[in-house]
């Protein structure tokens, strides 16, 4: 560790006299320009090419529903908060309302959860149901610490990033919406992004290598994504 | 630590009575005194040679609570250069009010204004205590702890309700008809002819707050005479959103993603400084895990490159070169490109966390970051080629806007500013947070402190960030994936976690900061008990103070030179308004 002097006449030479008559300056700058007047276009012509956003990319909420891949703790969370077990396709939310402690802006969430209407003798009696999940994401700073507070991995980020509507209205989802982006972008992606106990996995791809839109970005010369650990596979 | 010394204070003790120690088990000591003794008091630390705190670095106020006596309490943070150490030195506002410390720091003249804006505290014998981000008339101090974290809203402003357009919402995510005071015509007429009392010459130019080439919303005046300037004066909080305010009523984790839309454009070092003084707060810093400090290491540095390319495109934008702006906005695309793929967000990105990172690297990471760093030598060649030995560029920036070594320490000035200068202030290598101590890195350091000093100091600073990230690279390729990238605490009174719930502060305070590409961005935490919520949470933000110097390297200089003099400074409005 040191201290490296920089400065004119230091590591950088004034100009010379030659330089300056014959603009030899100029030419170096133009040598430069004219190199990359014969490369590959690199922007890409959004909207008639997409760039697939990365798994991890925090975009539009969405509610995940059962369908197998819970995490193994997912029937004693039920239990512990009185919530009437779900079957395949019901919502996996248990309003246990981490989501919204863990916010920095509570004011997001409107959630609640109803005792169920049966008698007295029915198996359901005296359990709950969440009945009202409405998010309200023009306050949402998609920072993500909800979808780190869940503790059944019901509410995630999808890649969905545009998220625009006439008026206020159209930024409050509620909770069929918030079901229907998530089924289908676990239908889409989910492959990439979970693993089968809903866990982010390690073989989770920084983003998805055959992807010709964001090759265009790399200057034509994407990287090759291999193991970071010397123990990854 | 650099802090100075309990022997040291002791030494103090013995020459002023009137002196105060409170030791603090946790490595730093500070020193209190009663507000009559402290100019004669810094005058003899400034000047002493066995002290010599010439270095301005902070200023400010807490208040404790509308029952205590006295209530207001002020807080001076000093650096001394030759020691490499520093000092907090507080001292009771009674009366609301406190000397003025700018005929010794002319530095700290904005710190002032900020804190009579912000608690109404008055300093006797500053010139033009006038509010800082605020307008003139507004009535209130918001820093106060009487003051409501939604505001007083007493203006009615029907328009954001949208009622003609959509049916009325229900309940919490309903919008209320009333708004906080805003600012009007004439209320900002009266600010600028507050900021500017004396107009020397005929013309007084406004520029700003809406032009691009102040990169954001400051508002300055020129008082000119042809077209050399007379005198200047700086009006922001154009984008003052009371960060500090919403801070201290959340916990430390979910102060984050607030903290990302200061700095916007280095998101990650702006995260990196809270993280910092949070964990030296609860005494973890050096317990965190090797991976989580290496791959924090590697980020920052990575986000210092970014930053640097957002400034040398937008500054040869403005002086005319628009071909460099491409250039370098084709390499930034490829660092938010890995920055997405590791964090999820390409900008306001939030993943440190206080005790680590909040996930693991993904499959290929680090093979993108290094392809990226293999080729990126190249590319700054190419902009070197371009830009450095260009006689207009020599032109425009060679001895313009000189900073001199006098001006540092007076100014607080930190970052490549202060490095041009010929100051080698560097936290990375003061304070050794994270990994820096284990990387080989040199600072670099200009001579005479002029426009071109600055531009040449940020290109060798992406040389040596390329050399860490690669440095972190080869050290994070020996890790197995099943090492830890969290900090998990052993003792039981500690709970600290990834989202944030119930994670706890000890009683305490701190100071520390992080390097950032705009100058020190410093946090000062103070917590008169435990609890979740930081009591004060001070943002030392390094681009406030960099811009202080602004009117000053302006008298006396062409129009022309306010474009080059603000791109070398490099504010962001997000950081300096907060």
């Amino acid at each position: 560790m040191g201290i490296k002097k920089v400065g004119l006449n230091r590591n950088i030479q004034p100009q010379s006299l030659t330089e300056k008559i014959f603009f030899l300056d100029f030419m170096k700058g133009l040598r430069t320009t004219i190199k990359h007047l014969f490369k590959k276009v690199i922007t890409v012509d959004f909207p008639f090419e997409l760039v697939e956003p990365a798994p991890r990319f925090r975009g539009i909420h969405g509610l995940r529903n059962v369908d197998g891949t819970e995490k193994d703790d997912f029937q004693a969370w039920v239990k512990k908060l009185k919530i009437k077990p779900p079957e395949m396709g019901e919502t996996r939310c248990i309003a246990c309302k981490f989501c919204q402690a863990a916010c920095p802006v509570p004011e997001i969430f409107v959630i609640k959860a109803d005792k169920l209407d049966v008698p007295e003798d029915h198996p359901h009696h005296g359990l709950k149901v969440m009945t009202q999940f409405d998010m309200d994401l023009s306050k949402c700073m998609f920072c993500g610490l909800c979808t780190l507070a869940c503790p059944t991995i019901c509410i995630i980020h999808t890649d969905v990033y545009d998220l625009s509507a006439y008026t206020r209205r159209g930024c409050v989802l509620d909770k069929e919406t918030l079901s229907k982006i998530a089924d289908d972008f676990v239908a889409r992606r989910g492959k990439e992004k979970y693993d089968e106990k809903s866990q982010w996995p390690d073989w989770q791809k920084i983003w998805d290598d055959a992807d010709k839109a964001r090759a265009k970005a790399w200057d034509n010369n994407p990287p090759k994504l291999g193991p970071n650990y010397a123990d990854q596979q | 630590m650099s802090w100075i010394t309990l022997d040291k204070i002791n030494e103090l003790k013995e020459k002023f009575e009137f002196i105060q120690i409170n030791e603090n088990e946790k490595g730093f000591h500070s020193v209190e005194l009663p507000k009559e003794n402290l100019k004669q008091f810094l005058r003899f630390l400034k000047d002493d040679p066995d002290y010599s705190f010439k270095m301005f670095i902070d200023w400010t106020i807490i208040d404790h609570g509308a029952k205590a006596e006295p209530r207001f309490q002020g807080v001076l943070i000093l650096f001394s250069p030759e020691y490499k150490e520093r000092i907090i030195i507080k001292t009771w506002a009674t009366d609301e009010t406190l000397p003025t410390l700018t005929d010794i720091w002319p530095g700290a003249k904005w710190a002032e204004r900020e804190a009579w804006d912000m608690f109404g505290i008055k300093f006797d014998g500053h010139k033009n205590l006038v509010r800082m981000f605020l307008w003139e008339t507004y009535p209130y101090h918001p820093l106060r702890k009487d003051f409501p974290l939604k505001g007083h809203q007493e203006v009615e402003l029907p328009s954001l309700n949208e009622k003609e357009r959509m049916d009325q919402l229900e309940g919490l995510q309903n919008y209320s008809r009333m708004h906080t005071a805003l600012p009007t015509l004439e209320d900002l007429e009266i600010t600028q002819k507050k900021r500017m009392p004396n107009k020397k010459s005929q013309v007084v130019l406004n520029w700003g707050p809406l032009h691009p080439g102040t990169h954001g919303t400051i508002w300055f005046l020129f008082d000119m005479e042809s077209e050399y300037v007379q005198d200047c004066d700086i009006i922001i909080g154009q984008l003052h959103r009371g960060v500090e305010k919403i801070a201290e009523n959340l916990n430390v984790q979910q102060i984050l993603p607030y903290t990302d839309r200061m700095d916007y454009i280095a998101s990650m070092n702006e995260n990196h400084s809270v993280c910092v003084a949070a964990e030296k707060l609860l005494g973890i810093h050096e317990k965190i895990p090797p991976k989580a400090k290496y791959i924090r290491t590697m980020l920052a540095e990575l986000s210092r490159i970014n930053s640097h390319l957002l400034w040398l495109g937008t500054y040869a934008l403005d002086l005319g070169a628009l071909t460099m702006f491409l250039y370098t906005f084709r390499e930034r695309e490829k660092i938010m490109d890995i920055f997405e793929g590791i964090t999820g967000a390409r900008f306001t990105i939030n993943y440190f966390r206080v005790g680590g990172v909040y996930a693991d690297l993904p499959y290929g990471a680090l093979d993108a970051i290094e392809h990226f760093i293999k080729d990126f030598p190249t590319r700054l060649s190419d902009y070197e080629n371009l830009l450095t030995r260009n006689r207009i560029w020599l032109k425009r920036n060679v001895d313009v806007g000189v900073i001199t070594e006098q001006d540092v320490y007076d100014y607080g000035l930190t970052g490549a500013v202060a490095r041009a200068a010929g100051v080698p202030y560097d936290l990375r290598i003061i304070d050794k947070y994270d990994a820096y101590s284990e990387v080989e890195f040199d600072v670099p350091v200009g001579e005479k402190g002029d426009s071109y000093d600055r531009y040449l100091v940020r290109i060798e600073e992406m040389k040596q960030s390329s050399r860490i990230v690669q440095q972190c690279i080869d050290k994070l390729r020996k890790m197995s994936k099943n090492d830890p990238f969290f900090f998990e605490p052993e003792d039981k009174k500690m709970k600290i976690t990834i989202d944030g719930r119930g994670t706890k502060l000890f009683k305490g305070e701190v100071y520390a900061g992080a390097d950032n590409p705009r100058g020190e961005l410093g946090v000062y935490i103070y917590m008169p008990k435990d609890g979740i919520k930081p009591y004060r949470f001070r943002l030392r933000s390094g681009a406030f103070y960099n811009l202080q110097i602004f009117p000053k390297l302006m008298i006396g200089r062409p129009i022309a030179d306010a474009i080059t003099i603000l791109s070398t400074i490099d504010p962001v409005v997000g950081e300096t308004d907060r």
